[in-house]
């Protein structure tokens, strides 16, 4: 089969995902929304989660607007005008692409929340249906406009180069759009639990706390935009780097080395059926476990999608090594993402060991919990370790790949069935937000049980995305960092530079010292956007007492309070608090490498991605152990509701909110966004730099 | 716009109020501008209701609309010994408030009163004192040491008070599970509960000061109220029945 094929076979993949997100997208829009009620508190989280993008698209419109200028005007000084232009326009194509994904996936959310909850009425089935199947808008879109993306533009160019402004166009919208989202969600999270639950004692999501419609806003624009983005970044990233390894291929004659750089796309395509076979499994009877059905799903996907794999690589006799990378990739990616609902799961040892220490207070608890953390990095940094020698080893025992394209394509491997994973996770935040609809409408019990069975699996999706993501974003960038080695080694070639040492050896100061720096970059990012978190949520908190203090009647339930005034304050101090850490994603990598060097920029970038990776695995699941020891608790030991133990796990719980859903998430796209930077930038800094 | 003649426990007062038994319970639980709050028990009284050392009739005469015409929230008429000079016939609900202004209204009963007489058990004290007591009693006979035939120099004219849950801890106080008991400082509670055991008394103090406000979810039956008179008995309805008819309320209580 010819390579243009190939491509052309990618892009109607890509079609189909699209067009199939979309008729889901239609029948959820068939299903009945409700009551007058019902609707009118869907609306107000519609209008809240359409104006917070539409003011942060808005502002992320003028910076890829700005940086395409920087990128075309550099590019072109490097190279030609024209080329400046198309990496310019490629930037933007992802930027675009990456943003209708993230905008369809959160209009589809808000529309069938309220659905999923009037569903509810009929039982489980059709309420799982629903919220489900807008799941599945949210996930088949992601993966068809990235494969259309990608394929489309290297249809056009034929330079995996031009795929990587692709890619840096998307990643820099995930960056921004999952830091705002994880800042918005948790500040209003927070905000309301701590007026309303603590100070006023009014339960989650009671329509009487000016911040509901706020909190409910919050799970659209961080779970499902945010989110959506994130893995929509890592995705491509992922299949960029492997294409770069791809195209450095060079003693592969051209149609060979096309076809190993294209083949990505290729392990994309068959991913991206294999999720739209895989969403057909997801069901649940009446009386059945949605976790259960959303894990099987996940299951069936990788069993068809490694069918898939080993059939066209027998057929189309490429080079079984790849196949080898590619099963390594899928099956500890699946691995990984299972053995972190080990230490976040309800029922799990850690999870009941820190709800037992809570009956001592809330530092034991804090302390249990990080401590979990901690431990909770070592299976999946074992497993990135295992993907990564296990991927390099057998390809570098081919002929015709080498070890660095094994590890590059595993990560493809790993998230090629993306649009499962994020199908199961986008269900989260919408039966969360159904829940919350039922409870503000004031719907009978039985949907708030319905919506209570749907809600817990949901956030065992949640725990098993967020493992996943970070595990894919690890062995990403371990295949980017690659990437960036070979491309300034091809600067260098095709420029005729003097050659630059990419040792990075340690006896070098400046190689330590760039580490260092690279180091320090994730724990600078992850306090930049606690700390907004934290300073945000008080000038909230300040709103729900000033009006709570205003009217009596708000809290008396006689007079409905200013939802509107909370959401845009979340809305104005999310997009204030994304400027520094995009700064420093964007701007450090750059100063790194034009002053230290291409050698330092690379052990900048080693440094980066070390800590990231362990301060996101951290993060993630500590914020999910302390989460479900308080649901422990609630659940009626230690005390239960009420007690001590429950007093020192909400406190456990509110340190890890930033923790596991705005600090923990962004950092995989942090290092993404640093490691692409680089790669894109690295012809440049290959020509102009201060020092190495 | 009728008059309510209301008898709050915490704390303990007797009220006049404009304001229905659900709106006063709102207003009581929630607050106005004068931002108090909390959890509220209080009983309805029949209206006519009238006692010599009580001036019912100067609240009664206060208790006027305020003059854009809204009713007036409330008239105290006294606010303390107001439990052991209100007749129990003169109750008509009793009123579960909650924190956030939810309101649960219960029928009393002077007959089927529970007297189980199994195991230890477990009383808050809501008025006109608030201690936290554990005894091998059960509520008849605990009722009737403490108002009707003390023992001992204590004794109450009238006693408004709480059975709560002690789960395995009243059949097994040293290894039973805690389970879902939000009680402080539980290895107290266990070692009272030992004592009684061990020792010849049929009442211990767990503390002295125990905020009358206990959570709802803990109400083993209901709550009782008594006097040298009669004891009543206002059972909460089955949990069932509360998550099912109640909801709002339930959830607001199992916060």
């Amino acid at each position: 089969m010819s390579n243009t094929l190939w491509l052309v076979l990618s892009l109607i993949a890509g079609i189909i995902s699209v067009v199939a997100a979309f008729t889901y997208f239609k029948w959820v829009l068939k299903q009945d929304p409700g009551s007058e009620r019902a609707k009118r508190v869907a609306g107000w989280i519609r209008d809240g989660a359409r104006s917070y993008l539409k003011k942060l698209y808005g502002a992320l419109g003028m910076l890829a607007g700005g940086l395409a200028i920087i990128i075309a005007i550099v590019f072109g000084l490097q190279k030609d005008f024209g080329y400046g232009l198309t990496m310019a326009i490629t930037f933007i194509f992802g930027a675009l692409c990456s943003t209708i994904a993230g905008y369809m996936g959160m209009t589809v959310a808000v529309e069938a929340n309220v659905r999923s909850a009037t569903a509810a009425n009929k039982g489980l089935n059709p309420a799982f249906n629903v919220a489900f199947k807008a799941g599945a808008v949210m996930g088949l879109a992601m993966v068809g406009l990235a494969l259309m993306g990608m394929s489309i533009v290297f249809l056009i160019t034929g330079d995996a180069n031009l795929v990587l402004g692709f890619s840096f166009g998307a990643s820099t919208l995930a960056l921004l759009a999952k830091a705002g989202g994880g800042i918005y969600t948790k500040t209003a999270d927070i905000a309301a639990d701590l007026v309303g639950k603590v100070e006023v004692g009014i339960p989650e999501d009671d329509p009487r706390n000016p911040a509901v419609v706020a909190d409910n806003v919050g799970d659209n624009v961080g779970d499902v935009a945010g989110m959506g983005a994130d893995i929509f970044d890592s995705y491509v990233a992922s299949s960029v780097a492997a294409m770069l390894l791809g195209a450095a291929l060079t003693k592969l004659s051209p149609d060979q080395r096309t076809l190993y750089t294209i083949f990505p796309l290729i392990l994309s395509m068959l991913g991206a059926f294999a999720s739209l076979i895989g969403v057909q499994f997801v069901q649940v009877k009446e009386g059945g476990k949605p976790g259960t059905s959303l894990n099987n799903g996940t299951i069936y996907t990788c069993i068809i999608f490694g069918v898939m794999v080993i059939a066209v690589v027998l057929l189309a006799d490429i080079d079984r090594a790849v196949l080898w990378a590619t099963l390594a990739g899928l099956i500890v990616g699946v691995i990984i993402g299972f053995t972190s609902d080990f230490f976040t799961g309800d029922d799990r040892p850690p999870v009941v060991e820190t709800a037992r220490v809570s009956t001592s207070g809330a530092a034991i608890n804090i302390i249990t919990g990080f401590s979990y953390g901690l431990i909770s990095i070592a299976p999946s940094v074992v497993g990135i370790a295992a993907a990564t020698l296990i991927a390099y080893f057998l390809a570098d025992q081919s002929s015709i790949v080498n070890g660095v394209y094994g590890v590059g394509i595993a990560a493809v491997g790993m998230l090629s069935i993306s649009g499962m994973i994020v199908s199961s996770d986008a269900y989260g935040p919408i039966v969360d937000n159904a829940r919350g609809i039922a409870e503000m409408a004031g719907m009978p019990e039985n949907v708030i049980e319905v919506a209570d069975v749907m809600d817990a699996a949901g956030n065992t999706a949640k725990a098993i995305t967020k493992g996943f993501a970070i595990s894919a974003a690890a062995l990403t960038v371990l295949a980017l960092f690659s990437a960036y080695s070979s491309e300034i080694a091809l600067a260098v070639e095709e420029l005729g530079l003097q050659a630059i040492d990419m040792t990075m050896s340690l006896a070098n100061p400046i190689v330590i010292a760039a580490i260092l720096l690279g180091a320090l970059t994730p724990p600078l990012f992850s306090a930049l956007t606690m700390l907004s978190v934290t300073h945000n949520a008080f000038d909230m908190i300040e709103e729900i007492r000033r009006q709570f203090r205003a009217d009596p009647g708000i809290l008396a339930g006689t007079v409905e309070p200013d939802y509107v005034k909370c959401v845009s304050l979340a809305s104005q101090d999310a997009l204030k608090a994304l400027v520094l850490p995009a700064l420093l994603a964007v701007v450090l990598p750059l100063v790194v490498g034009f002053i230290l060097g291409p050698e330092a920029l690379g052990a900048f970038l080693g440094g980066a991605i070390v800590t990231g990776i362990l301060f996101a695995l951290l993060m993630a699941n500590a914020g999910g152990t302390w989460d479900n020891a308080k649901k422990y608790i609630e659940s009626g030991f230690f005390g239960g509701k009420g007690s001590d133990a429950h007093k020192a796990g909400v406190v456990g719980d509110t340190v890890g909110d930033p923790f596991k859903d705005t600090a923990g998430p962004s950092l995989n796209t942090l290092i993404t966004v640093m490691s692409l930077v680089s790669s894109l930038f690295a012809p440049i800094i290959a020509a102009f730099h201060l020092f190495g | 716009m009728g008059i309510h003649l209301y008898l709050s426990m915490i704390p303990e007062a007797l009220i006049a109020s404009m304001l229905t038994p659900e709106e006063f319970g709102v207003y009581y639980a929630v607050g106005s501008e004068k931002k108090s709050h909390g959890q509220a028990i209080f009983f309805e009284l029949d209206p006519d209701f009238r006692h010599p050392e009580l001036p019912i009739d100067e609240g009664f005469r206060r208790c006027v609309p305020h003059e854009d015409g809204r009713p007036k929230n409330s008239i105290y008429i006294t606010v303390y010994r107001a439990l052991e000079r209100v007749a129990l016939d003169a109750i008509r609900h009793l009123y579960l408030v909650t924190q956030d202004g939810r309101v649960l209204g219960l029928e009393g009963t002077s007959l089927n009163i529970p007297d189980d007489t199994g195991g230890l058990h477990l009383y808050q004290e809501i008025a006109p004192v608030n201690p936290l007591i554990v005894s091998t009693l059960g509520a008849k006979a605990f009722y009737n040491l403490i108002v009707k035939n003390p023992t001992s120099l204590l004794t109450l004219p009238a006693v408004c008070f709480a059975e709560l849950r002690l789960g395995e801890l009243a059949s097994n106080p040293e290894y039973g599970s805690v389970g879902d008991l939000p009680y402080a400082n539980i290895d107290h509670l266990r070692q009272c509960l030992s004592d009684l055991r061990s020792k010849t008394v049929n009442t211990k103090m767990v503390d002295r000061l125990s905020s009358p406000a206990f959570p709802y979810r803990m109400l083993k039956s209901g709550v009782f109220v008594g006097n040298t008179e009669k004891l009543m008995f206002f059972p909460l309805p089955s949990q069932e029945e509360l998550r099912t008819r109640h909801y709002r309320w339930w959830r607001s209580a199992n916060m």
